[in-house]
């Protein structure tokens, strides 16, 4: 049987041959079905079925799980009539999570606005641009609200009373908001220079924030001790099959939102490269449900050129996923080296005819202002690489003019207000007189005259 | 002290591809090594490897291995996100 061997921290895949057994069949698994969409985790490299524990890796060739479920069960039950007929929340769209039961954590996460930004289109250059605005999504004001949903709704169900993460920020919020008002006691890792706006986003739930000096590849290697030992339900580590899942929702809504079709152009920002890779499968998944119709659709990646493993190998036209060692951007939440999912990233975009492009500290920077300035929405730094490479595509050509497209916009700027701080202008201050109201800002008649 | 079991994917350089490390890692210390897959080329070499042993043992073992060039990664690597 053929196939691949990555290491992920050098984001080398080898392609391989190797003997292995066949996957289990689902009545020799040790099973817990409640749910009959949900039916297994499965490994994504060698298809072996695993039961639906807090596991994330295959003991076989250590490839990725994730969850499987039953589709001709969900298309026999869910329909778009019945999708509109629930709450506005992520959770709409349960069948397709990986839960066994209801959901009892974050149920108002989700459902953000898919917004239609003329003023931006023009800006940049395009026919027709939303904005997929989770810079407001509850309760923490980014994407991450839906991964924790899913992941601590899941990890109340394995019977986990402790929780925890590691973050560069946006995360730990998430984990620790979401964990209060369930109830579960947390724990959020942190490298020790994070911007204080989201030390603070974290701090003010009665979370333990742990703060630690070293690499971002130290501080992964402590979590995965401590996962080990203690037993506790890592979000991104032992839970990540459900938590990577959440990210499906955001797909789901951009479809839904746009009346039931999807996207012909997606640009999704690239971390890890699981947002982009699940935003893939939800739009797959709807065709395969029978929800949206066949039409041609394309997903682009974003990346900062000061950490752009992704993006560079794909420019390289390879998927060897070469890691930075040094990431060097403003955007932090996207500093990732050693990207776990950048091969998949890399084979989603190609599937369906997208690329990547990465953009300068100063050029997310203007993103950032572009967004606000045309569009009325203020988003992390995250947000200005995905509309400055988005930029880049369209005055490139990639994605044509005339077409239309989606910016996923994953977090609020609030949280990285440093990354602009001074780049904005600042306010002109004044005496309280009309006088020099007139004189230093504002003059009716020159501005009549200007007008004509 | 009580046993304890770890998932690593190690990156072999060129100049280490040929020399039986894991081999070695096995006599040098208290820990039974456990190759799930490899894959050499004339660049580079990728083990997925499972150590099990004591902790402080196991710890040694992947300080040896970092010291003599080889990229040491636990399967968990790149929790760190967002």
């Amino acid at each position: 049987m053929r196939g691949s061997l990555r290491l992920p921290g050098a984001g080398f895949p080898i392609v391989v041959k190797w003997l292995k057994t066949e996957p289990l069949a689902g009545s020799e698994l040790v099973m817990d079905k409640p749910s009959p969409f949900f039916s297994n985790l499965k490994c994504r490299e060698c298809g072996q079925l695993y039961p639906k524990q807090a596991i994330h890796v295959c003991d076989f060739d250590f490839g990725p799980l994730e969850a499987d479920y039953d589709y001709a069960a969900i298309k026999s039950v869910l329909t778009r009539e019945l999708i509109e007929s629930r709450p506005k929340s992520m959770w709409r769209y349960r069948e397709l999570l990986p839960i066994d039961g209801e959901p009892s954590v974050g149920m108002q996460v989700g459902f953000t606005p898919l917004v239609k930004a003329d003023r931006l289109a023009k800006a940049l250059g395009i026919r027709e641009l939303y904005i997929k605005n989770d810079t407001v999504n509850y309760p923490t004001l980014s994407f991450k609200d839906r991964v924790v949903s899913v992941a601590l709704s899941r990890a109340c169900e394995l019977g986990f009373k402790v929780v925890a993460c590691a973050s560069t920020g946006n995360l730990a919020n998430s984990v620790a908001a979401n964990a209060a008002s369930a109830g579960l006691k947390s724990y959020v890792l942190i490298p020790a220079d994070l911007e204080q706006g989201k030390v603070l986003g974290s701090l003010v739930y009665g979370t333990n924030v742990i703060s630690i000096h070293g690499a971002y590849d130290q501080v992964n290697r402590l979590c995965s001790e401590i996962a080990g030992k203690y037993g506790w339900g890592f979000v991104n580590v032992n839970l990540r099959p459900y938590y990577a899942e959440g990210s499906k929702t955001m797909g789901f809504e951009i479809a839904e939102q746009l009346g039931w079709q999807l996207p012909q152009h997606t640009v999704v920002p690239m971390a890890s490269g699981s947002l982009l890779t699940k935003i893939h499968k939800s739009y797959k998944e709807f065709l395969e449900l029978g929800l949206v119709e066949h039409s041609p659709f394309k997903i682009y990646g974003a990346q900062a050129t000061g950490c752009a493993p992704i993006s560079h190998a794909m420019k390289r036209g390879t998927d060897i996923v070469k890691p930075v060692p040094k990431p060097d951007t403003i955007a932090k939440s996207l500093a990732i080296g050693t990207p776990a999912d950048g091969y998949y990233a890399i084979h989603s975009m190609k599937q369906t005819g997208g690329c990547a492009e990465d953009c300068t500290d100063e050029e997310i920077v203007e993103g950032i202002r572009l967004l606000a300035e045309y569009a009325g929405i203020f988003a992390e730094t995250a947000g200005g690489v995905t509309v400055a490479c988005a930029k880049k595509l369209i005055a490139s050509g990639q994605i044509p003019a005339g077409d239309s497209a989606v910016l996923c916009i994953t977090g609020h700027g609030l949280k990285t207000q440093e990354a602009i701080n001074g780049k904005c202008g600042v306010p002109r201050t004044i005496n309280p007189s009309l006088r020099e109201f007139e004189e230093q800002v504002y003059n009716p008649d020159n501005a009549s005259a200007a007008a004509q | 002290m009580a046993e304890e079991k770890t998932r690593l994917w190690l990156m072999f350089p060129t100049r280490l591809i040929t020399r039986p490390v894991i081999w070695e890692l096995g006599k040098k210390f208290e820990i039974i090594t456990n190759v799930r897959q490899a894959s050499v080329n004339d660049e580079v070499g990728l083990v997925s490897l499972s150590l099990s042993g004591e902790r402080d043992e196991i710890k040694d073992a992947i300080t040896w291995l970092e010291e003599l060039g080889i990229k040491v990664e636990p399967v968990e690597i790149n929790t760190i996100e967002g």
